[in-house]
């Protein structure tokens, strides 16, 4: 059986044929999860989040042209899902780097939940202590397969830009992630 | 930046004894493509943990949710007319630019129609610019091969209020030597509104000789009765006594003989 891109695959969502979407449900409602929810930790809101994605897919279809990538299109649809969700509900996404110290007592304990994997479980720890700007650039660059170009076209940056940003990002992780391990 | 203090500032880095400096010097090489990521094996290894990271899975819920969501947005699309849907944007946006375009050519109508005097030299300008381009367009279509876009050609006069000599000359040319028999007659009528020019008028009794089919030659005839022009009884009689000449043609020549003499 043939195959079909996501770019065409849209192109017929875009002239009525709108069971295809389901077909890009299937191929991206768990990367696209998978954003959501290492943004906010909120599991049933990540699910919201995901379905708000593909509606508006369908009411802005006739805006999708097929000359840039489907990817890099929803994740710009994603982006701003999220942002409209947490301005609405005027919600602060996550605490800043300044205070991850704070709420260590608890982290403490989801860290023994997960002791064969220690280190990804205290990444996933150092990811929720970034603020929402870098933690964005990182799964940004993680779901767009370090497509710096596309990352930027969705952020509205240049691509040297969205370097420095991923470099930036990926230098506090670090510096959490470090601190974080000496308190282990 | 040389690839030496590139390297030099990677090595730093990978050591953890880069300062601040250096940090922002790195930041430029990464900025202008000297310098990867990937090169600073700290933050290499951080950023394959972030991607290696599996993601969480969704419940079956968001699939039920997806899916009903779907059935119910291709039912409304296929079920016919609704106002809402009438009025979303794109489907409104369409329906607005008809609008719009058919709104600005009806003022520009309105307003060409009720033009006031002062305004009557750019129309008559236009008007002639728009007739040297039907000119322009009549003889180049006469030239072509196939009878009826000639005959088109021919036709494109009748639209034209005034015609130059270029005009009627291509006309006579057409009368006298197109190869097609209702070109010819075609254009033969298309030149009665011209009959009142003494050029044409001569011409087409010149034509009367050039003639060898008949049915040019009985709707000259005809043309020279109706206009009452005796000087093409000469070239009338010369037809008469052609041997060729058809018996019913004859006939039909004589009867415009005797009703111009």
């Amino acid at each position: 059986m043939e195959v079909l891109s996501d770019n065409a695959l849209m192109l017929k969502v875009k002239d009525g044929e709108l069971d295809r979407l389901g077909l890009l449900f299937e191929r991206y409602k768990r990367p696209l999860y998978g954003f959501f929810y290492n943004l906010n930790r909120n599991a049933e809101l990540s699910e919201d989040l995901v379905q708000n994605v593909f509606i508006r897919i369908l009411k802005y279809r006739y805006l999708f042209r097929g000359e840039g990538d489907f990817k890099t299109w929803m994740f710009h649809i994603a982006r701003n899902v999220s942002h409209d969700h947490f301005r609405k509900n005027k919600l602060n996404a996550k605490d800043s780097i300044d205070d991850w110290q704070d709420q260590l007592g608890a982290d403490e304990n989801r860290s023994t939940m997960f002791q064969q994997e220690e280190e990804l479980q205290l990444l996933s720890m150092a990811m929720d202590r970034l603020p929402e700007d870098k933690r964005e650039i990182l799964l940004l660059s993680k779901y767009q397969e370090k497509k710096y170009k596309e990352i930027g076209d969705i952020l509205g940056c240049t691509e040297a830009a969205v370097k420095v940003k991923v470099f930036r990002a990926l230098q506090d992780l670090k510096a959490v992630y470090k601190q974080l391990e000496k308190h282990m | 930046m040389n690839r030496e203090r590139i390297q030099e500032l990677i090595q730093k880095y990978n050591s953890n004894v880069v300062d601040p400096s250096e940090l922002k010097e790195i930041e430029k090489a990464i900025e202008s493509g000297e310098l990867d990521i990937a090169e600073l094996k700290d933050l290499k290894i951080l950023e394959d943990q972030l991607f290696r990271m599996e993601d969480p899975s969704p419940s079956l819920h968001l699939d039920d949710r997806f899916y009903q969501m779907l059935r119910s947005e291709i039912k409304s699309s296929t079920s016919g007319f609704s106002w809402s849907k009438f009025f979303t944007w794109p489907e409104l946006l369409p329906k607005l630019a008809i609008a719009a375009v058919a709104l600005i050519i009806g003022i520009g109508v309105g307003l060409m129609v009720n033009r006031p005097a002062q305004n009557g030299e750019e129309v008559a300008i236009l008007t002639k610019e728009v007739s040297g381009l039907k000119e322009m367009m009549m003889l180049s279509m006469l030239e072509k091969e196939s009878a009826t876009d000639r005959l088109k050609a021919v036709s494109l006069t009748e639209d034209m209020d005034k015609v130059s000599s270029k005009v009627t000359n291509a006309l006579l040319q057409t009368l006298n030597k197109d190869p097609n028999v209702n070109v010819r007659l075609a254009a033969l009528e298309a030149l009665h509104p011209y009959v009142n020019d003494n050029h044409v008028r001569e011409e087409l009794i010149h034509s009367i000789t050039k003639q060898d089919s008949p049915l040019v030659q009985v709707a000259l005839a005809e043309l020279m009765a109706a206009i009452q022009e005796k000087s093409s009884v000469n070239a009338l009689e010369k037809v008469l006594q052609n041997d060729k000449t058809p018996k019913d043609v004859k006939k039909k020549i004589k009867e415009s003989i005797q009703i111009l003499t």
